[in-house]
This record gives structure tokens, C-alpha cells and sequence, in this order.
């Protein structure tokens, strides 16, 4: 810790920093090598479809970002920007191809920092299919801690943390993987029961 | 989104620490020069007690306010605002508790990010809409982050080793006085009434400001200040005082003011928390921001 936090702490400005603090979307270029490694050392595909995660502001500017996200993912395959049930905004893709999947979440990002709402960017959900039986997990990359985590549910409020663990550790050198699990934030399914990108 | 930063706020915090900070090494001068051997008992008696109540002070607040902790299953809806409002202020997510009480309330505790909880009663849960309660929640966070239960318990010890100074002295000064003649311990007690005295009104001033920056962390964490205003100013109609967290600080101002006072000047320097109109004001200001950056 700096002294510069001690400091924004001591004078209550904390939160104000920490919840305003800008994103830098660049790291998730780092999926597409290691998607490899997720299908050849681990058995799982690398799914077609992928979310963008953000807290929604409630201002006229902010909803006119949200028609800039919408724009730039049109066009090329299936996109759709809503809010699901737990208050969560969702930029949702599908695309043929993993690599093409990456840039656009990316490019949705970036439209969002670009009109100055960086520090609104929560988190980019990719999901990986297993090659045999078994459940799907996931990995996000948290934009508030520049960080990759796994997530492997379970049911629809259970993880399944050896998996995560050993998720982690295989691909601990490909991505740059949050170390306190105590930010590994579970992303449930709402009401709905299914996942936005179902 | 960048927002203006609040300096008139921050030097008003400042300058109030200061003065705590001041009169400490004051009081401690004082009480040293005039108890010698009796205050360093006495402060070994209250450490044990600080520490006991710095380590457990999370689950102390919840088991003295009848919360009970609460699982995903229980509560998929909170745990999920919550978990959410923790990403944007990068925290880890705390732990979510619930008040079985008809009194619209929310409250934060823990002595770290690492050991902090949220509790919230049912009846906020029903008095306000699910955004509303998020600027809530964003708030007790916001606390969790300023770390404002150590600022607070930490600014409090002062008054609380005045005070005990005071009841102590009494007693001492009541029985047989093996230190020579009363006049030394009558000067600590009347010191330490003045600092009492003094050290609680800075509390209650720090206690203030720590409350509208925990309204402007809300106001970004959750990024819609007007919620959080609509949700003060529905509560307000409902609830004539909001408990305060430090329960030892509620004891000792019940022992000493019979009448509570709530009007007027005196009754602007005791409060803890300013007034929802002001707080509702200024997160106005930032919602005109919000809507014209």
C-alpha cells in the first residue's frame, strides 16, 4: 500500500478513487494463446460466445455510450447490450471464431473507455466447454484489478474450487491470474435461471 | 467518468483530526505529569479492552444488533447487488447480514476490508426500491473502504480514556488517597472533563464529514446519486434517529446527558451524521455533475 492510499484512506477518499479508477482493456489479448492451452493441456473449447460486464450509470451520457457499445458490435454476428436481473449490464457477443470473439469484447471495451466510462468496465466472461462430460467454466478478467479468474460453477450458487485451483495453476503463466481469491467474484445466473448469453 | 474532488471537505477532515490528534498528547502530558504510576494501570487495563474490542469488533456490532449472517441461497438478490457494488469499488465481497427489524437501517462494520460485513434490516429491504438500496449498500461500502470504523475507533479511544478517567478518579478520589492529598487527581479529573468534552464534539464533527465522503463514494460506486438521496429522504420519514455503530460511545453519552438534546446549535454539534437535507443537497450537486460532465 502507498502512501498516497494511506493517505486517500485517512481522508475518506478512498472509495471515490477506487471506484473511479480507469481500465486498460489491453490484457485480454492474452486469452487467445492461452485458449490453446486450455484445449490441448486442459480438454477444453474455447465457446463462441462472450459478455461484457459493466455497472450501468444512471445519466442521459452514459445511456448514449451504451448505443456506441450496441454499434460497433453489430454487424458481424449475433450482439446484444441489456441488464439482467441482478443489475449487472451485459455486452453479449458470438462470433466464429475465438481470436475475432477477443477483439470485439476488446473493441466494446475500448468504446466504453474511449467516451470516458473506463471505470465502469467490471469484468469480460469467456466460457470454455469441456471436450467430455462435465460443467462449464469460465474465466474473467477483472477490469477493476487488471486480472484473470476462474470460475468454475457447480450449480447455480455452488464453485467448484478444486477445479478452480487447478485452473489456476495450469494456466498461472499464459495469464495474469488474480492472486487473492477473495476477488474471485462468482457471476451467478438471475431469475431467469440461464445465463445472459443464453 | 471524472468527478470534481471535494477539498473544502477534505481540509475540513484534516483540520478536525488534527485537533484530535492535539489534544491527545495533551491529555496524555497531563495525565502522566498528575497520575504517574495510576494512569499506565489504567491505560493497560483499557488497551486490553481496545484490542478485545478492535478484533471482534465485526462480530460484536452484528450479535449486539440481532443480525444474523446470510447465505447466497437466502438472499440471491442482495448478495448479488452486493458482490457487484464490491467489484466496482474493488473489495472483496463482505460478509451479508440481516436485521429481523420493522426500523429501515443499514450498517457496516469490521475493522478491515478483509473482515467486514454488511447488514442490512428487512425492513430497508422493503421500504426501498432495488436501486435505492444498491446507493445504500454503495455507502456502507464506501465506509468498509475509508475504513472508517478504525478512523472512528481509533479518534474515539481519546474520549473514552478521558471518560474513564473521570469515573476512575472518582473512585480513587473517594477512597483513601495514598498519593498525598486530593488537589493532583481533582486537576486530572477536571482535565479530563474538558477533553471529554472537546474530543467528543471532534468525534461527532469527524463522524460528520466521514459521512458525506461515504455519500460520495455511494454516489460513484453505484453511479446514481439521485437514488441514493431518494433512499435518505424515504428513510428519514421513517425513522426519527439512526443507531449508531459505536455503542460504547451511545453508553457513555447516556450516562451524562439525561435529556438527550437534538435542536439547535447543540444539538447540530452532538449529531453524528449531518442532516439529510444537507447530505440530500449534495448528492445533487453531484447528480448535476454526473449529468452535465
Amino acid at each position: 500500500m502507498g502512501l498516497f492510499d494511506r493517505f486517500r484512506r485517512l481522508f475518506g477518499s478512498q472509495a471515490e478513487a477506487d471506484a473511479t479508477r480507469d481500465a486498460d482493456p489491453d490484457d485480454l489479448f492474452q486469452l487467445t494463446a492461452a485458449s490453446v492451452t486450455m484445449t490441448v493441456d486442459l480438454d477444453y473449447e474455447p465457446g463462441d460466445t462472450a459478455g461484457l460486464v459493466f455497472s450501468a450509470m444512471d445519466s442521459t451520457d452514459f445511456q448514449g455510450a451504451l448505443r456506441d457499445v450496441e454499434a460497433v458490435l453489430e454487424g458481424s454476428g449475433w450482439s446484444s447490450v441489456h441488464e439482467d436481473d441482478h443489475g449487472y449490464t451485459w455486452a453479449v457477443a458470438t462470433r466464429d471464431g475465438f481470436e475475432e470473439l477477443v477483439a470485439d469484447i476488446y473493441v466494446a471495451a475500448d468504446t466504453l473507455a474511449d467516451r470516458g466510462y473506463g471505470d465502469r468496465l467490471l469484468a469480460a466472461v469467456f466460457h470454455f466447454e469441456p471436450q467430455s462430460s462435465g460443467q462449464d467454466v469460465y474465466w474473467i478478467y477483472s477490469f477493476r484489478r487488471g486480472s484473470f479468474y476462474p470460475f468454475a460453477p457447480s450449480g447455480p450458487s455452488a464453485r467448484d474450487d478444486a477445479r478452480e485451483v487447478k485452473l489456476q495453476s495450469v494456466m498461472d503463466e499464459e495469464l495474469d491470474v488474480e492472486e487473492d481469491t477473495q476477488y474471485w467474484y462468482p457471476l451467478w445466473p438471475d431469475r431467469r435461471g440461464s445465463h445472459p448469453w443464453e | 467518468m471524472e468527478w470534481k474532488s471535494d477539498w473544502g471537505l477534505r481540509l475540513r477532515m484534516g483540520v478536525t483530526m488534527f485537533l484530535l490528534f492535539a489534544l491527545y498528547i495533551v491529555f496524555a502530558g497531563v495525565i502522566t505529569a498528575y497520575l504517574g504510576g495510576g494512569a499506565t494501570m489504567m491505560l493497560l487495563f483499557f488497551g486490553g479492552f481496545s484490542l478485545v474490542q478492535w478484533f471482534f469488533s465485526d462480530k460484536l456490532t452484528l450479535w449486539s444488533m440481532g443480525a444474523t449472517e446470510v447465505t447466497q441461497e437466502e438472499y440471491p438478490q442482495l448478495h448479488a447487488t452486493i458482490s457487484r457494488l464490491s467489484q466496482q469499488a474493488d473489495l472483496p465481497k463482505p460478509k451479508v447480514a440481516v436485521v429481523d427489524s420493522q426500523v429501515p437501517n443499514a450498517f457496516a462494520t469490521g475493522r478491515s476490508k478483509n473482515h467486514a460485513a454488511v447488514a442490512v434490516t428487512t425492513g430497508i429491504m422493503q421500504t426501498l426500491d432495488e436501486e435505492e438500496l444498491e446507493g445504500v449498500l454503495a455507502h456502507e461500502l464506501s465506509h468498509i473502504k475509508n475504513r472508517d470504523m478504525a478512523v472512528m475507533t481509533i479518534a474515539s479511544f481519546l474520549s473514552t480514556m478521558a471518560f474513564i478517567v473521570v469515573r476512575w478518579g472518582w473512585l480513587f478520589a473517594g477512597g483513601r488517597n495514598r498519593q498525598g492529598g486530593g488537589a493532583p487527581v481533582f486537576v486530572a479529573i477536571a482535565v479530563s472533563i474538558v477533553v471529554w468534552i472537546i474530543s467528543f464534539l471532534l468525534i461527532r464533527a469527524l463522524s460528520r464529514y466521514r459521512e458525506y465522503a461515504a455519500d460520495r463514494g455511494a454516489a460513484m460506486i453505484s453511479g446514481k446519486p439521485s437514488k441514493l438521496a431518494s433512499a435518505l429522504l424515504k428513510i428519514d420519514t421513517r425513522i426519527d434517529r439512526v443507531p449508531k455503530e459505536d455503542l460504547r460511545d451511545e453508553a457513555e453519552m447516556n450516562a451524562f446527558f439525561i435529556i438527550p438534546i437534538k435542536a439547535g446549535i447543540v444539538g447540530k454539534l452532538f449529531s453524528t451524521h449531518p442532516s439529510t437535507e444537507n447530505r440530500v443537497e449534495r448528492l445533487r450537486e453531484l447528480e448535476r455533475e454526473l449529468e452535465t460532465a
